[in-house]
């Protein structure tokens, strides 16, 4: 359990430092079981600050999303960090966008949370519909205590994990400047374990059961917006010359648009599960990218965000790479 | 597969040795399918995996990728950085439901005429047996 006194006293600590220019974190949100990110630009913000197993957000978006603005005479570049709130993967993000220098690690201050997974936030919502005001939602042992009207509800872990938090094995940040409370354990895990029974399918299965999902893919790009390592300055499926996806949605577009998402994300995606949350379709984005992780692992023996040194996959070999596939 | 299926294969081959390897192929007077279209790119490296994606989509039935013998390349790495790719991108083609044998990669240099002429045989044997690519085609090619 998150001590919320403490983190608001870190992070209050943090943005009243001079060379800080705000603070993300998680707020409550305005409807239900949702949590929305706040900005704290003083430390008055800061109080509204929270932290439960709602918050499912990779905030790691943030620090990229930022619009930075032609510079007019005389004025210097705005140099001041970013303060996050981050969970072990989100974490992980940071590292792994250090990595490919798309930050600084002087422009990021890190307040690190222990993480024992978060709710997915579809589950809960089918579990308890239409819920106006949620008051509390703790986490007790293996059950969560969910409180809204004046009841109790307790219920047992398993049955609202997020997928994506089920096979996490960075439950701690590895990368953080201040961390709130104590380090939790990482639990034992069968990593792809899911991913099996979809490879051992015969061809024509898989394709059956990726057709349904991707034809019902609407290529809102949520999956795009949410994810902390998707930020290209232009994305390849906006670019007009060279065309590389038509606008149409139809199944040849949208298997192209997953490919290239997933392929983009190969040897990089870091296991936050945002984008398969963020999806308003339900297709299991996830499985696609552990697959590729997993691929990744065995071929080439590298993890994606787990040192600051490390050079990208893709942008190094070894000679002695495994080609049994060429002719 | 039918007899009559005259599959369309797009080659990507890296202007130093494979496109060296096929012109040779043909001053050599050496027999091949006429079934693959060549593309002349600088290296393999050059390579986008949406190349290959786009190809097959735009209906090519299979894909093949040709570029300088490990350490060869003429911009020294290019054909290993292409390895790794092309490796990822079959194994997520196959994972979704595209037989991964319709991409292809091969080393070619520029005095095996004859390897480029077999590897180009087995690979339109290969697809003709796999049949036309029906999964992803686009629906309005222009």
């Amino acid at each position: 359990m998150v001590d919320q006194q403490l983190l608001i006293e870190e992070a209050k600590k943090i943005v009243s430092q001079e060379d800080v220019k705000y603070v993300v974190g998680y707020k409550k949100g305005t409807y239900g079981f949702t949590v929305s990110p706040s900005y704290a630009y003083s430390p008055e913000y800061v109080e509204n600050f929270i932290f439960n197993p709602l918050c499912t957000k990779n905030l790691t978006v943030y620090p990229m999303l930022e619009e930075k603005l032609p510079l007019g005479r005389d004025e210097k570049e705005d140099t001041r960090k970013i303060g996050l709130v981050v969970k072990g993967c989100d974490s992980r993000a940071i590292v792994q966008i250090i990595q490919e220098k798309g930050l600084k690690r002087e422009d990021v201050v890190l307040i690190g949370i222990p993480c024992t997974g978060v709710i997915e936030p579809r589950k809960i919502n089918r579990k308890f519909p239409d819920v106006k005001d949620v008051e509390d939602v703790l986490e007790e042992d293996d059950n969560y205590i969910i409180r809204f009207n004046g009841e109790t509800h307790t219920i047992p872990k398993n049955e609202l994990l997020s997928n994506a938090c089920k096979n996490c094995e960075t439950p701690n940040p590895p990368l953080y400047d201040v961390l709130i409370g104590e380090k939790v354990d990482t639990p034992e895990i069968q990593e792809f374990a899911n991913l099996k029974d979809l490879e051992d399918k015969k061809i024509e299965e898989k394709w059956d059961y990726w057709e349904k999902h991707f034809d019902r893919c609407i290529r809102c790009y949520a999956c795009r917006e949410a994810c902390p390592l998707c930020y290209c300055i232009e994305c390849m499926a906006d670019s007009l010359t060279p065309q590389w996806l038509r606008r149409s949605v139809n199944l040849s577009e949208n298997t192209a648009w997953n490919i290239m998402r997933a392929f983009h994300l190969a040897g990089r995606c870091i296991g936050c599960g945002e984008c398969e949350r963020s999806c308003p379709v339900n297709i299991p984005l996830m499985e696609l990218n552990k697959k590729i992780e997993k691929d990744v692992k065995e071929l080439y023996e590298y993890t994606a965000g787990k040192d600051l040194e490390e050079k990208p996959l893709f942008g190094t070999f070894k000679p002695d790479d495994p080609e049994e596939f060429i002719l | 597969m039918s007899e009559d299926f005259d599959p369309n294969i797009i080659g990507f081959l890296c202007n130093w040795c494979s496109y060296a390897g096929a012109d040779l192929a043909g001053t050599s007077r050496i027999q091949y399918p006429h079934n693959v279209k060549i593309i002349r790119v600088m290296c393999s490296g050059r390579i986008n995996p949406m190349f290959v994606v786009n190809a097959l989509q735009q209906g090519a039935d299979g894909v093949l990728i040709g570029g300088c013998h490990p350490g060869d390349c003429h911009y020294q790495q290019g054909n290993f950085l292409a390895r790794r790719r092309i490796s990822i991108l079959k194994n997520l083609l196959e994972f979704i439901g595209i037989d991964s044998r319709r991409v292809r990669m091969t080393w070619v240099s520029a005095a095996e005429g004859r390897k480029f002429a077999e590897v180009v045989e087995e690979v339109t044997e290969d697809i003709k047996k796999l049949g036309p690519m029906e999964q992803i085609q686009r629906v309005n090619v222009w």
